[in-house]
């Protein structure tokens, strides 16, 4: 195993990237809960602050930030609605992020990776766990808030559809949206950057200013994450 | 007077149509009864704050965000609609921190945030379990089918020993352990095939394998075929083959008692947990046992002699596996088992009925007591030679002399 060199700051507040003496860097976040290692990451302690290693191939965020993604709307205090939560993965580097000031909620629907994500949220009380069905955002209305951030990642064919119908309900005015788009989800038939035009002019019918597209290749095959502002109902 | 209804774990709060907060109920603290409100809810069932607040404010007209309701608002007697993100609920959402600290629900925004953490954990557990519901009777089979193999491991095994001691017979007393023996007639078949490094791959220790290869040199056993050979170790495959069926059972049992019976899994671990629930016939059975049932759940022979006979009653059934129980002394074995039995009724009724996890503050507990038994009866109760004579004598002349009283299965 490769040992820790030195950790430094990126441009983006909270998230940090560790050097090794192999020469190979990676991303990093503080852990909000020390001693506890979410999907096996490894976790480093420098001058008292813990930190949490964040695997690019396992977290579509983390591949995004990796891939130039220009600006990340997730900071210290933000408040996230995230649709797709699964076992946690992704969530608890957020949950890093945000801090405790900040808030995320995580929907997600299939009861046999709730039970691993609770085990994540046990530990991290900014992080509300709630197993629902984003396509019905009226249901868990009654336990969440209006964000900052909405974060979708659900692998539907009509995921962008879910995620404009959950951005009227819960996003605020000129908050942002981080959309991953699966492209073998919507339409295996169709070639990827044609699936990525079509959902990005779905988010511009919606109201919302596309800022970016960041294919996320090697990270995850035929996937790209959108980021885009959303400029009110 | 149309107005905006708005519900939220919080309560019910009705706003005007230029977004001004008209009226309010608020939930109560019950974590329980918040989450069977939100739950009903996605039927269509107003909260019970949304039917107290409409009462309150007297209105003719209200807009919810659950179309579903309509109807029963209706029952009501006020005309209803439906209008998603509508101006109330924009409003409310927008400010929500700001909204439950002066209603005065919370004194503050951290309260509030540890409130909804507590009930979103609440509100998923509860789905998790109605999604998990009837899991338990799979944990109760694969717990059966790890004994049923233990069985067959055993019948096997015994086979086996007779049948290779012809070729090899010291190896028996060598090598008690099934799976290493079998695993020696497997890899290696006729006796002077055994070798040193063969046998270190096995992680055997030096001082076994030189007795090993020594006993295998000096063999008295009875030279035999390859076809011999071949049909013994197609039984011995057979043995190992079990036992790692065995150990992918064991996982499962894991896996599926820590979602169906979590409370119970953090208490005896999942195998004692399952067993638990394989005597008792299904995690709700077991939650409806009185706790004094579950101390003695599975030694049923034992207690019905005992109650039959007038003699004493075990004080564990299968909760003897218990490490705490079966390694401490003989008369600190009866406590331990009635605390344990305690926690474990808590733990099973939650489980049943509720789903809540709270088996570190039941093991803690738990752990606290027995560490108080230990020290309060570190010694073995003082004996009472007479009464002990009596009693014996008693028991003598009603069990004949032959039968001795067990605790155990």
């Amino acid at each position: 195993m490769s040992e820790l060199v030195k950790i430094s700051k990126t441009q983006f507040e909270n998230v940090y990237q560790c050097e090794f003496n192999d020469g190979t860097t990676r991303l990093c976040t503080k852990n909000l809960a020390p001693g506890f290692s979410v999907y096996g990451e490894r976790l480093f302690k420098v001058e008292g602050i813990e930190y949490r290693e964040w695997n690019a191939f396992r977290s579509k965020l983390g591949g995004a930030i990796l891939k130039g993604l220009k600006q990340n709307p997730i900071v210290k205090g933000t408040k996230v609605l995230y649709l797709g939560a699964a076992s946690g993965t992704t969530p608890s580097h957020i949950s890093d992020i945000v801090e405790l000031e900040g808030k995320v909620y995580g929907v997600e629907f299939s009861p046999r990776v709730v039970r691993e994500f609770l085990l994540v949220a046990q530990h991290r009380p900014n992080l509300f766990p709630i197993l629902a069905d984003a396509r019905f955002p009226q249901y868990y209305r009654t336990l969440v808030e209006d964000v900052d951030v909405l974060y979708v990642d659900i692998a539907q064919p009509d995921e962008t559809d879910i995620a404009i119908y959950n951005a009227r309900f819960f996003l605020k005015e000129n908050g942002y949206m981080l959309l991953a788009i699966k492209a073998r989800s919507i339409d295996v038939t169709k070639e990827p950057t044609e699936i990525y035009e079509m959902e990005v002019n779905k988010l511009k019918e919606a109201n919302f200013d596309v800022l970016q597209v960041v294919q996320l290749d090697p990270y995850d095959k035929d996937h790209a994450m959108v980021l885009s502002k959303y400029k009110g109902k | 007077m149309k107005v905006y209804i708005v519900e939220h774990a919080i309560g019910s709060f009705a706003y005007d149509e230029q977004g001004k907060l008209v009226d309010f109920v608020l939930s109560s603290k019950d974590l329980g009864k918040v989450v069977d409100a939100l739950i009903e809810n996605e039927k269509g069932i107003p909260l019970p704050t949304t039917v107290e607040l409409i009462k309150k404010i007297k209105t003719e007209e209200v807009i919810v965000e659950n179309e579903a309701e309509i109807p029963y608002l209706q029952q009501l007697g006020v005309k209803a609609s439906y209008e998603i993100h509508n101006l109330g609920s924009k409003v409310f959402r927008e400010s929500l921190p700001k909204v439950a600290v002066e209603t005065k629900f919370v004194s503050s925004e951290n309260e509030l945030y540890s409130f909804l953490y507590d009930v979103s954990f609440e509100y998923t557990r509860r789905k998790l379990r109605s999604a998990a519901s009837k899991r338990d009777l799979l944990a109760i089979q694969a717990i059966r089918a790890i004994d049923d193999i233990d069985k067959t491991i055993n019948l096997f095994s015994e086979r086996l020993r007779e049948w290779y001691s012809i070729h090899f017979p010291e190896l028996n007393k060598l090598v008690e352990d099934h799976e290493l023996y079998s695993t020696i007639v497997s890899k290696f078949g006729y006796r002077n095939e055994i070798t040193k490094e063969g046998l270190e791959e096995m992680s055997v220790n030096k001082d076994l394998s030189t007795k090993i290869l020594d006993a295998a040199k000096k063999s008295i056993g009875a030279d035999i075929t390859d076809v011999d050979i071949r049909s013994i170790r197609m039984l011995s495959d057979t043995i190992l083959e079990l036992y790692k069926i065995r150990s992918e059972l064991t996982d499962y049992v894991e896996s599926v008692m820590k979602e169906v019976a979590p409370n119970i899994t953090a208490l005896v671990g999942p195998t004692l947990g399952a067993r638990l629930l394989s005597i008792a016939g299904s995690l709700e059975d077991l939650a409806k046992m009185p706790a004094s049932t579950i101390q003695v759940l599975g030694a049923e022979k034992a207690l019905f002699r005992a109650l039959r006979k007038g003699g004493r009653p075990p004080k564990h059934g299968v909760i003897f596996q218990y490490p705490a129980i079966h390694s401490s002394p003989r008369w600190q074995r009866g406590k331990i088992a009635r605390a344990l039995a305690a926690k474990l009724a808590i733990a099973a009724r939650i489980d049943a009925f509720s789903g809540r996890f709270i088996g570190d503050r039941l093991n803690e507990e738990l752990k606290k007591r027995i560490e108080e038994i230990k020290t309060k009866y570190a010694q073995p109760p003082p004996r009472k030679p007479q009464e002990q004579k009596k009693k014996e004598e008693e028991r003598k002349s009603k069990k004949g002399g032959k039968e001795k009283r067990r605790g155990r299965r």
